[in-house]
């Protein structure tokens, strides 16, 4: 299992957990101190990166806020993408 | 004529039943027409919650939880872990409709004005403190409050701690602060971090002071009269249907 974790300017943490099989994303955890209104988005947006292609997941976070609802505080979509992609690197 | 809001005052209960009560009162605000709330309440036995999105192991070291018999829970809020000390610390929350005038749209705004009724209240007890974004309040430079809000069911829930007299050693023992064994020198670079009420002022702080304190830099802040009240019966009846979730190990340690 991959894992990163990324400080936000400003003071907030963000954590990730992948699990890579042939370039796929077979397991996504993401964690941290930030705020996202609805929480249970959370659970949504690893549902959404499930399956992609690790080339895939830029466009797979940009394309979940685009499309859903959702309060960010303390933390940024392009925060998501970093940790995501460092955790990728590790 | 100010207006009137229900204050819940110094209960104390468990950590499910506690944060059942905020869902609860969150969640009948506009359902049934409950008033706006301010609650100070202390938990019993003594917890740690952590934020919503928090990895629990990472957070929190389960094992000496269990040696002091610290209760755990997860918040529907988001931010960070919290030591609720049972004998050294107050926790408040504040349910409003997210269109009450008084209730800025913007969160960063609206932490600011409900921070600010933790800073005017810590003023009373001649604390100099400031709200410092994303969601802490320090004195001194150091962290006094956390804060962290919600938004749901059409209304604003906020809930935070105050730091009363806090066992500050036990809080960074079932903290997990960083990987390394927690030495005496660790222990003072995050202790120069964190204070307290009894800490700031040197002297002894009853929870009477600080809870009056408290409730005029509510009343002060928002302009708003505080009347005691108690849980209505559907809020009741909804905290029993919650306290099975907040108990449950698949709500505790699902991330």
């Amino acid at each position: 299992m991959k894992r990163a974790e990324y400080k936000i300017p400003g003071g907030k943490l963000l954590a990730a957990e992948l699990d890579v099989e042939k370039d796929t994303l077979v397991h996504v955890k993401i964690s941290g101190d930030f705020f996202m209104h609805p929480e249970p988005a959370i659970i949504d947006l690893e549902v959404a990166l499930h399956g992609r292609n690790v080339g895939e997941i830029s466009e797979t976070v940009h394309r979940f806020f685009k499309e859903n609802e959702v309060t960010l505080f303390g933390v940024s979509i392009r925060d998501f993408v970093t940790v995501l992609e460092l955790c990728l690197s590790s | 004529m100010t207006e009137t809001w229900r204050l819940i005052d110094l209960r104390i209960e468990d950590a499910p039943t506690q944060m059942a009560i905020d869902e609860a009162v969150a969640m009948a605000r506009l359902k049934h027409g409950t008033p706006n709330t301010i609650r100070l309440y202390r938990w019993n036995p003594s917890a740690v919650s952590i934020g919503y999105f928090q990895s629990i192991e990472k957070e929190v070291n389960l094992e000496a939880c269990k040696e002091y018999g610290v209760d755990l829970i997860r918040r529907i809020t988001g931010g960070g872990a919290v030591y609720h000390d049972y004998n050294g610390e107050i926790t408040y929350s504040l349910v409003a409709p997210e269109d009450d005038p008084k209730i800025p749209r913007d969160i960063l705004a609206s932490y600011q004005l409900i921070c600010g009724a933790i800073v005017n209240g810590l003023k009373g007890l001649e604390i100099d403190s400031e709200f410092k974004p994303v969601n802490d309040i320090t004195a001194r430079g150091k962290k006094i409050s956390g804060n962290a809000q919600t938004r749901r069911h059409g209304v604003v829930l906020q809930h935070g701690t105050i730091l009363v007299d806090s066992d500050i050693r036990r809080m960074f023992q079932v903290l997990r602060v960083s990987e390394a064994k927690i030495s005496d020198k660790l222990i003072q670079a995050v202790e120069e971090r964190v204070t307290n009420l009894r800490r700031y002022l040197d002297r002894e702080v009853t929870f009477k002071e600080a809870r009056d304190a408290l409730i005029k830099g509510f009343e002060d802040t928002l302009d708003i009269t505080l009347v005691p009240g108690e849980l209505t019966e559907p809020e009741e009846q909804l905290v029993k249907e919650l306290h099975g979730k907040y108990s449950s190990h698949e709500w505790v340690f699902q991330r």
